[in-house]
């Protein structure tokens, strides 16, 4: 074996590195003259090259034995990525009031400005808000909350860096057509299928049924809502 | 057309990616007692045992730094009768990719003169990059023993 290296006897050695960005960079005085034309450190191709030649180093003692070993097992079920578990879905994270919801991609039409809404008089279905007007097409616009009984009264605290805001979604397929509002559009996010999680026995209130799985985001979870469900309740509360 | 770029001595190389099954760090290998010029050995690839060539080796008669950047790349080797065997290479620098038409690629004029694996040149800022064609870097005979080698050995 050729494990014994000269040279790798001792700890990864030091290299010297220019650090110009620390002498005359961003870091630094800010004199290069490099500077105007790249605006910042990380977009020169000195700093590039830097970085480059870090990997010049010899190699760490142990380190071709280690890498060795590490290569001489077969692959773990998840890198080969048995078909199902590994198959990936993508959904759109969105937020009503409190809590964070998703949809798959697949039903969204748009996602648009909030824009006013004409109450539609002798409605007694209070989940129906009225007509918005996207790009010239009429479509009713629905209380999402008010049909998941999720509580959008609820104002989040604001986070002073970022401002959230609403977004006005249409969902559904190309002849039928429904609006609603959220309080924030997180985007997409994309997960693998071995990721889902069961759904909590302790999960209440209508959004329960609507909910087909629970999805790990942010360190917490976001409930997954069922395509076709919604879309039948939100043709039910047009009727 | 997307390169894998490299050097074998100060000069820079690139190879198809097309080729190329997977970049490996500079793993220990099994030395091959009277292997042919070039190659260094076999090394275990998941199981697999892969025959390596040093590039360096093979054409500066040096073996190849090392260093963190020096790789092995794991190439499919195309053999006569249609199959496709790995074949790992260990080159010096092999931290580039590159994006070239293969058209900005010229006949380099010196074909009769160097190895056959040695293939068009084509320009950029920093000179001369040369394309290798993994397809001819083991002559036949080499070939022949190599895989037999690797087909007793598994």
């Amino acid at each position: 074996m050729t494990s014994a290296e000269p040279g790798s006897a001792s700890s990864v050695p030091d290299i010297a590195i220019g650090d110009c960005w620390r002498q005359i960079g961003v870091r630094g005085d800010r004199s290069c003259p490099e500077l105007e034309q790249h605006l910042h450190c990380r977009n020169c191709p000195t700093y590039k090259e830097i970085a480059r030649n870090l990997l010049n180093r010899p190699l760490p003692p142990g380190y071709r034995d280690e890498w060795a070993r590490h290569f001489a097992q077969a692959r773990t079920d998840e890198a080969v990525g048995n078909a199902e578990s590994s198959a990936f879905q993508t959904v759109v994270v969105f937020r009503l009031g409190e809590e964070w919801l998703a949809l798959p991609v697949g039903c969204f039409q748009e996602v648009a400005e909030l824009r006013s809404i004409h109450s539609l008089p002798h409605r007694r279905n209070s989940a129906v808000l009225g007509i918005v007007n996207v790009r010239g097409e009429l479509l009713v616009c629905i209380s999402l909350a008010k049909l998941l009984g999720v509580d959008d009264r609820k104002t989040r605290v604001q986070d002073t860096r970022t401002k959230a805001f609403p977004r006005l979604i249409v969902v559904g397929n190309s002849d039928k057509r429904v609006a609603f509002a959220v309080d924030e559009m997180h985007g997409i996010y994309r997960f693998k299928q071995s990721d889902k999680l069961a759904l909590p026995a302790t999960v209440g209130k209508a959004s329960s049924t609507m909910t087909a799985a629970m999805v790990s985001w942010r360190r917490g979870a976001v409930g997954c809502l069922d395509e076709a469900l919604l879309l039948a309740m939100l043709d039910r509360a047009i009727a | 057309m997307l390169f894998l770029g490299f050097c074998i001595g100060g000069d820079r190389y690139v190879l198809d990616m097309e080729q190329v099954e997977e970049v490996l760090p500079y793993i220990g290998v099994r030395t091959l007692p009277g292997a042919p010029n070039g190659v260094v050995g076999l090394i275990n690839c998941r199981g697999l045992p892969v025959p390596m060539i040093d590039l360096s080796l093979l054409a500066l008669g040096r073996p190849s730094a090392l260093v963190l950047s020096t790789r092995i790349v794991l190439i499919r080797y195309p053999t006569k009768d249609g199959e496709n065997h790995l074949l790992a290479l260990v080159a010096e620098r092999a931290t580039d990719m590159l994006e070239r038409d293969p058209s900005d690629f010229a006949p380099s004029g010196m074909e009769a003169g160097t190895p056959p694996y040695l293939g068009p040149v084509a320009s950029d800022d920093r000179g001369l990059v040369q394309w290798v064609r993994a397809e001819a870097l083991l002559s036949d005979d080499i070939r022949k023993t190599l895989f037999r080698q690797v087909a007793m050995s598994s």
